[in-house]
């Protein structure tokens, strides 16, 4: 059963949102595809699209990036500094710097000196966790709210808007009617499900989000449309072709850190400035790992990572938001794996068909069997289904060539 | 030639980060603060100098993760040692626990340093205290939050679920909407007496209320303190959803709730915790802070700090309640003026056990 691309993108977005709309509908958890628990999970998805963006831009080019976590520090830190100081915007800015000069050190120590990968990202995290430690000490101890761990309130935002007339947005002082959140209130099968999504997606809008959400078309469009891109990622598939081609590879690497680092200094900021408006010690909480996996979900293209991340995200964002509806989840999950089997079953796969019809079961019983969900297993929920996506899906992840193989100058010869 | 172009880009980056520090460094009014600072000890110097003269008490001081400056909890403990600094004479030697591998090396220099008593901040210390204690035998131990009758150590701990109990009557008085909320840290006993306290504290006034309830993160996730963003989705969903007044005893994440209240509006309040977080608020914050639940870990403090001083070497469980004002609720701002003479017809039913609050769920 072969399908073209509109057909299948068709598929991947209308089966599960109708899939939902069913479970909506069977169980009366209105909150599953409601518009507060989309625009949740899109907050929620954000710094974990970027540190996985950054993941992506550092893989493509060669290097593998363990230090997207530290990275991510320095850029809540400078991002909590510079907008407490100057400003929301200035902050970004900031934070932005702040994680491309992680990308710098973890360049010079990796293209420069040919240090291990890991251990340099490694020693990258622990650097910056007690670095801005130190920094903290000196900038924020003895103002009113700061201290050692935690920077001063900031006073100022970055503005909120909603889209006009789909979310009811002015435009010059105009109200703009609202119409997708009147159709998410009719509560019918599907159009309202999509709907409330939308609707979550268009209102309330940070630009910082907007921006974080733009680096995806972006990495695209550079990766994959340009010539610099071209020759970026032949540096991570084959540097030494790369280099007989007069690719300047070393150039190209630590071009490729340095974005990556601004990307994850872009989430840090993003955490400091947009999602909260202070710089706290440990905000990042694991994000940029998280961000890694959903790098090695994608398969290392953008919309890829985008969807790991939106899984994340929305997990994260039914746990808060909606978390009455979580065990609603696994009757969702159950589900789409039983689709899921019937698919594997058309195409005689039988491998993956009886991995999903595993994951169905498990899933079916959970569902039944509990009612409230433990908050230790509504946690670990994203985790479970990317090691399912990842298990299904393994057989055709295709990393980087020579992402991890350090290279020095003029080794063809 | 290559190998230079090298240690050239190494050199920059070098000099930019020293850059960066140096401009940390020399911001203006870090330094102007500093020299405050300086003015300040010296005046203390001068004028303690008479009767500090010849001690040498020492009081060792071992945070939380978070530390001096956190704004709740552990600043509550850093007020009662600068008060037993002042009052009492004592040198103060803090120490932060920025990792849990922090603990153990924290307390063996703090104990190894002579320090008497050791202020031990937080009840995650447990599975470390006991093996430090015992290898310590003349050294008395504070420890807040404590949970073990051990022979040299002084277990601190605190009716939260009383003063909870105070802040939902208040919450529940204050509600126009007959809906409020609330944000645990970890989900551990310690943090339910709290959610029982307010939950009881709100069905006392009005037993319709709806009171919900929600925590960031499993016993042990030590990212349920610091994750001010995820505190804000969930009070910013409850206050679009009906909630007026939602109270978060979650350390640090609760600097997320007071957002989403800005954020929600006229009418959105929130509730702090352990310390009055009015005074780490915004000016915009200030408008919807009702009111803290105050964890008075200072007196906790100053009170051990005193009874060493006073040669009482002994171990064993204090509580600190209503009744010893060891927890209590914050007037600052005023917005409770209207309802304190009932919180105190209240808070004198706790005392006398005419109301006994219970402290699970």
């Amino acid at each position: 059963m072969k399908l073209t691309g509109r057909a299948r993108l068709l598929v991947f977005f209308a089966v599960p949102v109708a899939l939902m709309s069913i479970v909506r509908l069977w169980s009366g958890e209105d909150a599953l595809t409601s518009s507060d628990t989309i625009g949740a999970s899109l907050r929620l998805s954000v710094p974990i699209l970027l540190a996985g963006m950054a993941g992506l831009w550092a893989e493509r080019c060669g290097v593998l990036n363990i230090g997207i976590e530290g990275m991510m520090i320095f850029g809540t830190w400078f991002g909590g500094w510079g907008a407490w100081q100057f400003g929301p915007w200035v902050g970004l800015m900031f934070a932005v710097v702040g994680g491309m000069l992680g990308g710098l050190i973890h360049a010079v120590a990796t293209v420069r000196f040919n240090v291990d990968q890991i251990i340099s990202g490694v020693v990258l995290n622990l650097l910056a966790f007690f670095g801005v430690r130190y920094m903290s000490d000196l900038a924020f101890v003895g103002q009113p709210g700061g201290g050692v761990s935690q920077s001063p309130p900031q006073t100022s935002a970055i503005p909120r808007f909603d889209i006009p007339v789909l979310s009811g947005g002015e435009v010059f002082g105009w109200k703009s009617p609202n119409i997708l959140l009147n159709l998410e209130e009719r509560g019918w099968f599907f159009v309202s499900d999509l709907a409330g999504i939308l609707h979550g997606l268009t209102h309330n809008l940070s630009w910082g989000t907007v921006i974080g959400v733009a680096a995806v078309p972006a990495t695209f469009w550079i990766l994959w449309r340009t010539r610099i891109g071209l020759r970026l990622r032949s540096s991570g598939e084959s540097p030494v072709a790369a280099e007989t081609l007069g690719v300047n590879v070393i150039r190209l690497r630590y071009l490729g850190l340095l974005v990556s680092g601004g990307l994850a200094g872009y989430a840090g900021g993003i955490l400091s400035i947009v999602a909260s408006s202070y710089y706290r010690q440990g905000q990042t909480a694991g994000r940029g790992y998280i961000g890694l996996a959903t790098m090695i979900f994608g398969n290392w293209r953008p919309v890829g990572v985008l969807g790991g991340a939106s899984l994340f995200g929305y997990a994260e964002g039914v746990k808060l938001v909606a978390n009455d509806a979580i065990s609603t989840l696994f009757l969702f999950v159950a589900l789409a794996a039983v689709l899921l089997v019937v698919a594997a079953v058309v195409n005689r796969n039988t491998t993956r068909g009886i991995v999903t019809a595993f994951v169905a079961v498990i899933a079916a019983y959970t569902y039944l069997a509990i009612d409230d969900v433990p908050e230790s297993l509504t946690q670990s929920l994203p985790y479970f289904a990317t090691l399912v996506v990842l298990a299904t899906a393994s057989q055709r992840l295709r990393p980087p060539a020579m992402a991890g193989i350090p290279y020095r100058r003029g080794e063809s010869h | 030639m290559r190998k230079h172009k090298g240690l050239k880009s190494a050199a920059l980056a070098l000099a930019a980060f020293a850059l960066i520090a140096s401009a940390c460094g020399s911001d203006d009014e870090a330094a102007d603060d500093v020299s405050d600072d300086t003015e300040a000890t010296e005046e203390v110097a001068d004028e303690a100098s008479d009767p500090c003269e010849g001690t040498d008490l020492k009081l060792g001081l071992a945070f939380d993760t978070g530390g001096r400056g956190d704004g709740t909890f552990n600043d509550s403990a850093a007020r009662g040692a600068d008060q037993a600094a002042t009052e009492l004479c004592y040198t103060v030697q803090e120490l932060e626990a920025t990792t849990d591998d922090d603990r153990k090396p924290n307390l063996e220099a703090l104990s190894g340093a002579g320090n008497n008593p050791v202020i031990v901040v937080g009840f995650a210390f447990g599975g470390v205290i006991e093996e430090i204690a015992a290898a310590n035998p003349d050294t008395v131990y504070g420890w807040v939050d404590g949970y073990l009758d051990l022979p040299n150590v002084k277990t601190l701990t605190f009716a939260e679920h009383e003063g909870s109990f105070l802040v939902g009557a208040a919450a529940a008085l204050k509600s126009a909407t007959g809906t409020i909320g609330f944000i645990g840290g970890q989900e551990i006993d310690l943090i339910k007496k709290f959610e029982a306290g307010y939950i009881a504290g709100a069905k006392a006034i009005n037993p319709d209320i709806v009171v919900k309830s929600q925590y960031l993160g499993a016993a042990g996730d030590n990212a349920a303190w610091g994750s001010p963003d995820k505190a804000k989705e969930i009070a910013l969903a409850w206050y679009k959803d009906g909630a007026d007044i939602v109270y978060t005893a979650a350390g640090g994440s609760g600097r997320g709730t007071i957002e989403a209240a800005v954020e929600a509006g006229e009418g959105k309040w929130a509730i702090g915790v352990d310390s009055d977080e009015y005074f780490v608020d915004t000016d915009e914050q200030k408008q919807h802070r009702l009111t803290s639940m105050l964890k008075r870990v200072d007196n906790a403090v100053y009170l051990t700090a005193q009874a060493v001083k006073d040669g009482d070497l002994s171990g064993g469980f204090k509580v600190f309640d209503l009744s010893t004002d060891g927890v209590g609720y914050a007037t600052t701002g005023g917005y409770l003026d209207d309802v304190v003479d009932q919180l105190e017809e209240l808070k004198a039913k706790v005392i006398s056990g005419e109301i006994v609050v219970p402290t699970q769920p």
